[in-house]
């Protein structure tokens, strides 16, 4: 390989130089390119947060410029009369609940039906796959009447089912087509090695799926976290309303007050950001898995 | 350790029938080759005797114990997949504990039993590594070790170097010989490559299409192969086959002519019945080929290849699709494209009837 290299590099070396050039510009537009998008994406979260620390004559008089000074009084404001850390412990349980419930059935009913090849699991598939297709605002007539009729309304557990029921066919979905994918030779070799279907799936199949369950758990977190219909249809107790609804029951629908609704939305949103922050590097690890050879 | 024997086992996927009633009976401590061409049941003999797919009918016994229909874990039987099938999340003592944990072995036996095939398998030093931290070879090395921490009756195998290069296929072949001499269990082992059986095997069981063409000590099925399919699988390069015709018989012989080789005439020793015009087979390896043999036939060489201590030289013509291949030897070097003129012992030609393929002895 040297010897090529020495004999080729005088003849190639104008060449080469161009190559580097023309690499070189390539990554800097490249990079460009993503820097924009990325600026332009985080450009409404720069404002919000910017805005809400200034004070209503700030923002009246100068609307799109740095705040003067960090003022706090929004939050203040905001903090005291929303019912703030109650809705965020609400939103954190139902969203947590909601995630294990879903990791756990989900799991364990793709295990036989991504195994299986009869009829019967073919068509529950497809079910699944309707529920992933079914609109969001399909559901909510029937989840209010079903739930209104078992006496879930205004109920921790009624809201969690109800997420739970409608994130099932994703984490379903999510699930089989992981599990399908993992050789099946390992659970002969678990068989082999005295495992009962439980085993198997216990010691064998659910290790193998913890890079998947984080991609899948920040996917519902998010969707629950910010979904917006449910709580308002199912809970009315003020003291069970999630983040979201006390954001929007604070900033009100009568007009749009700046003062309030910024600082209510960043504080709606940071706890996300903040468990996002944490868990970051297994989500990837989740997103970018998938073989497990 | 036990033998293992089976008694027309047959194996259905639904209307298909994919293994045709097969006997076998494998002695304690043999070393029994499964070899035949790709799709032809090894794998799905091997798995019926693992337990993995259900028997359909007939019987399977391992020492006393019928197993026909028992569990996986209770046949007493390890396997060694191709693809390892190690389990990812786990390191390799992890790997190689993992059966005996779950079938409630003590804590401190786990230990000694994986310490003690770590150290046969020289896998000391990578105990604490998983799978994919791990060379091939290691790999392999761990799937062997979990197989034997669980002192299995029957140890299986399917097709466990296919996955390895060239050199360290050659290298485990042997260390799987040697663990066989060390442990002293039975051992069935799928190939599709016919060397690997013949340099393993106490027994070699010729399959083809879910049937057994012959089965045997190596040293007979190359030497007294029962028919055309197992004459031609064993055996590398290939038997020679020429087309015949009866030309006469008398007691205990028969002349046959084969015209495919400018009509000489072969005495071969026969007591089967046989008719004059019969068609049949002449087999001569390449290897039965020498210049001062009795019978001398006259070849076109077309490619001599040269693998260093002999050469093989592929000779044109006389047969329908294979070219004859001659074994050289010593200092006689033709060249390609020449003539060739070799002789051979009629004593060492096997005789074939062309229709059934059966040898006719
Ligand atoms: N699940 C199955 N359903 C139907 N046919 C099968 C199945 N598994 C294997 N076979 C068939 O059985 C035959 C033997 O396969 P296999 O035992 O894997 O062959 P080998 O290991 O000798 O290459 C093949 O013809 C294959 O198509
Ligand atoms: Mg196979």
């Amino acid at each position: 390989m040297s010897m090529t290299d020495v004999h080729s590099a005088p003849r190639a070396n104008h060449g080469a130089d161009w190559d580097q050039i023309r690499r070189r510009a390539k990554s800097i537009l490249v990079h460009g390119i993503v820097l924009a998008l990325v600026g332009l994406m985080l450009l409404p979260l720069v404002y919000m947060v910017m805005m809400s620390f200034k004070t209503s004559t700030e923002i009246a008089q100068d609307p799109l410029g740095l705040p003067d000074s960090l003022y706090w009084g929004n939050y203040m404001a905001a903090l005291s009369s929303m019912g703030y850390l109650r809705s965020v412990l609400n939103s954190l349980g139902i969203t947590l609940s909601v995630i294990v419930v879903v990791v756990f059935a989900g799991a364990m009913a793709a295990y036989p039906l991504a195994r299986l090849e009869n009829r019967i699991s073919r068509v529950i598939v497809m079910v699944m796959a309707l529920g992933l297709a079914t609109p969001n605002f399909v559901t909510i007539t029937p989840i209010y009447v079903i739930f209104r009729d078992l006496g879930l309304l205004d109920s921790y557990l009624g809201i969690v089912l109800a997420f739970a029921a409608l994130k099932l066919p994703l984490a379903v979905f999510f699930y089989t087509s992981f599990i399908a994918a993992i050789p099946i030779e390992l659970e002969e070799a678990a068989r082999l090695d005295n495992c009962n279907n439980w085993q198997i799936f216990w010691h064998v199949i659910r290790p193998l799926l913890a890079p998947v369950t984080a991609t899948l758990s920040l996917f519902v977190m998010i969707m629950v976290w910010n979904d917006f219909i449910y709580p308002l249809l199912l809970l009315t107790d003020k003291d069970k309303l999630t983040v979201m609804i006390a954001v929007y029951k604070f900033v009100g629908n009568t007009g749009i007050d700046p003062t309030k609704l910024f600082p209510a939305a960043v504080l709606g949103s940071l706890p996300l950001l903040i468990m996002f922050a944490l868990f970051q590097r297994k989500i990837m690890a989740g997103a970018t898995a998938g073989a497990v050879k | 350790m036990a033998e293992l024997a089976l008694n027309n086992a047959i194996k259905r996927y639904g209307a298909t029938q994919v293994i045709h009633g097969v006997d076998l009976q494998v002695e304690d401590g043999d070393f029994c080759v499964f070899v035949g061409p790709s799709g032809c049941g090894k794998s799905t003999l091997l798995r019926m005797i693992a337990g993995l797919e259900d028997t359909t009918e007939g019987r399977m016994t391992i020492g006393t114990r019928d197993v026909t229909h028992a569990d996986p874990a209770r046949r007493g039987v390890s396997m060694v997949f191709q693809t390892y099938a190690l389990y990812p999340h786990m390191t390799v003592r992890e790997n190689m504990s993992f059966g005996l944990k779950i079938g409630g072995t003590p804590k401190a036996e786990i230990t000694r039993k994986v310490d003690e095939a770590a150290q046969i398998l020289k896998l000391t030093d990578y105990m604490d590594r998983r799978p994919k931290a791990l060379s091939g070879g290691q790999r392999q090395r761990v799937a062997i070790g979990r197989a034997i921490v669980r002192q299995p009756d029957v140890f299986l195998f399917d097709e466990p170097l296919s996955n390895l290069d060239a050199e360290l296929r050659v290298e485990m072949r042997v260390e799987i010989a040697k663990l066989h001499k060390q442990l002293g269990a039975t051992m069935i082992y799928v190939t599709h490559d016919q060397v690997e059986a013949m340099t393993m095997a106490d027994k070699i069981v010729v399959l083809r299409d879910g049937r057994i063409e012959q089965a045997g000590p190596p040293a007979r099925l190359y030497e007294d192969p029962d028919n055309l399919f197992v004459a031609g699988f064993i055996g590398s390069p290939r038997m020679n086959f020429f087309e015949g015709v009866v030309e006469r018989t008398e007691s205990g012989q028969a002349l046959v002519s084969l015209p495919c080789l400018g009509g000489v005439a072969v005495p071969v020793a026969v007591t089967a019945a046989l008719r004059p015009g019969q068609a049949v087979k002449i087999g001569l390896r390449p290897e039965h080929f020498e210049p001062g043999g009795q019978i001398q036939v006259d070849l076109n060489i077309e490619v001599i290849e040269n693998l260093g201590g002999v050469s093989y030289a592929y000779a044109a013509g006389a047969q329908d699709t294979h070219p004859v291949i001659v074994e050289m030897r010593g200092t006689s070097r033709p060249t390609e494209g020449g003539a060739l003129t070799m002789g051979f012992d009629p004593a060492v030609a096997l005789l074939f009837d062309s229709e059934t393929g059966l040898r006719l002895r």
